[in-house]
């Protein structure tokens, strides 16, 4: 897999200074990405994307210790609705994001140590399910049951997913 | 309320304290009070003799010792020998274990011992594809039969048959059993009976009048619900096909872990719950959407679960009554859903 260079990701920020003695203002601003860096950039997604679909589908033990995953009941991550967070959720009495209900189902369902919410893991579960879930209206709140998303084949993103599911 | 139905009710309360006490008391709120009085209004139309029979499905028994989903299936038998009358028999419509190991399938059938009225029993996926059947048939039989009950021809399918995706994969039993594991892997592509079993079928119904009340079990569905997740049977046409001179036929599925209700051509087809976990309805508009149970609390473990009663009446049709653990059903559920 090609990884972008760290000096690559870093481009110089919107830049404003001020020239103080003469009173006028000039704005710095990084060019625009070109469609090569945005192509790597969407790269890098996806290869988080397919680590959280492996990791809804019990690539990291410590997630559960009764066998279950979260594709158990979740498959292409339908039921989660990660466009409804932050939203209550009876389970934690509180208006939570939707990390906080991914480590709910972990902790009880799945008997296993809830992942760090800051961490990169905890990234990758909510980037499997926004990407399924890209292109809907962001919606927090009670929602009733909505419907998955339909996925037509593949895993629903344009990446060969690699040991979970044995595709290779 | 009429006597009947208030003695029914009793009973299942009066067996609330012995064993699953969240169970029965589940139960009874779900359960069809009008089912005894249906069973005898209908009794004189037909050449069948009203019955009634049990349906327990996708346990999905894990290695792990005292796992939940082994009381899940203790709960279920307890259900199914407490009803009253007692079903004349279990049908058992596949995914007794999660990985196809023979200690999950061996596990399954002592708990399954416990019912006190004969069992028949299908395979699911997750019960087939370590050893291919082996350790399954050993157990449990052939996985294709039929035989005839108080007037009624039932039929059970092997519906998970697919074609060979290891072999030329290189993959050991352990990898071909995980890519079956996956509701959603887009591996191991389209499940059906294939032709050995359409042939069995072919011959099976050949000399049977059409006013032959047909009951026919599978673990995916005969009709294409959502392929993506295989609730469908790649040769259901055929199946259907070949059942086309019946009146009538009533198509049993488990696979699908909820409630469901679909009717086409002289098929009605149901649905069961799971005793494991429910599966989330798929992003399919229902033509009977009534058939949708609410939506499971993940909080209670017994939610979206449960067993199913399928009366059959002398029409050839029936009734089947969802049985829940927990509250799951909706008003339209609640009364039974004919087939």
């Amino acid at each position: 897999m090609k990884t972008i260079s760290r000096s690559k990701k870093i481009y110089l920020g919107v830049g404003a200074a001020m020239l103080g003695s003469l009173g006028t203002v000039a704005i710095f601003a990084r060019a625009p990405f070109t469609d090569a860096q945005i192509a790597e950039q969407q790269q890098e997604l996806l290869v988080v994307v397919n680590k959280g679909r492996d990791l809804w589908h019990g690539s990291l033990p410590s997630m559960s210790t009764n066998g279950l995953a979260c594709g158990n009941c979740h498959p292409d991550a339908a039921a989660s609705n990660p466009q409804t967070f932050p939203k209550w959720v009876p389970q934690l009495n509180a208006v939570a994001p939707m990390r906080e209900m991914i480590n709910w189902c972990i902790v009880h369902p799945q008997n296993g140590a809830a992942l760090d919410v800051a961490g990169p893991d905890m990234v990758a579960m909510e980037a499997y399910a926004a990407y399924l879930y890209r292109g809907e209206k962001i919606a927090p709140g009670y929602t009733i049951p909505t419907p998955p998303i339909p996925v037509k084949s593949g895993v629903g993103y344009p990446f060969k997913p690699s040991g979970i599911g044995v595709d290779k | 309320m009429s006597e009947s139905k208030d003695l029914t009710r009793r009973h299942f309360l009066g067996l609330a304290g012995q064993a699953g006490v969240a169970s029965f008391a589940a139960r009874a709120i779900g359960f069809n009070l009008g089912l005894v009085e249906l069973i005898h209004a209908e009794a004189t139309k037909g050449a069948v003799t009203p019955f009634s029979f049990a349906i327990i499905t996708d346990s999905h028994l894990f290695s792990i010792p005292d796992h939940k989903f082994d009381r899940a299936l203790e709960d279920a038998v307890a259900q199914v020998n407490a009803l009253s009358p007692a079903p004349d028999f279990v049908v058992y419509t596949g995914d007794i274990a999660q990985n196809g190991r023979e200690d999950q399938l061996v596990k399954g059938k002592g708990i399954l011992a416990k019912l006190k009225v004969p069992l028949k029993v299908i395979p699911g996926e997750h019960d087939w594809y370590l050893d291919m059947g082996k350790t399954w048939n050993g157990l449990f039989g052939k996985e294709t039969w039929s035989f005839d009950h108080k007037g009624v021809h039932l039929i059970g399918l092997n519906s998970i048959l697919v074609k060979d995706f290891w072999t030329g994969a290189g993959m050991t039993p352990l990898q071909r059993m995980s890519t079956m594991e996956m509701l959603e892997s887009p591996i191991a592509g389209p499940w059906g009976v294939r032709e050995a079993q359409l042939e069995f079928l072919r011959k099976d119904v050949a000399k049977l009048s059409p006013s032959t009340a047909v009951v026919i079990f599978t673990h995916s569905p005969l009709w294409d619900y959502y392929p993506r997740w295989n609730f469908q049977t790649e040769d259901a046409p055929q199946i259907r096909e070949i059942l086309g001179k019946f009146d009538h036929v009533v198509s049993l599925h488990g696979h699908v872990h909820q409630t469901i209700y679909n009717k086409f051509a002289n098929f009605s087809s149901a649905g069961a719950l799971s005793t494991s976990w429910p599966w989330p309805y798929p992003p399919v508009v229902l033509d009977y959407p009534g058939s949708q149970m609410n939506q499971s609390d993940p909080a209670n473990t017994k939610d979206g679960m449960g067993t199913q009663l399928v009366s059959l009446n002398g029409s050839s049709g029936g009734v089947v009554t969802y049985e829940p653990f927990a509250n799951t059903l909706t008003p339209w559920l609640k009364d039974g859903v004919k087939v």
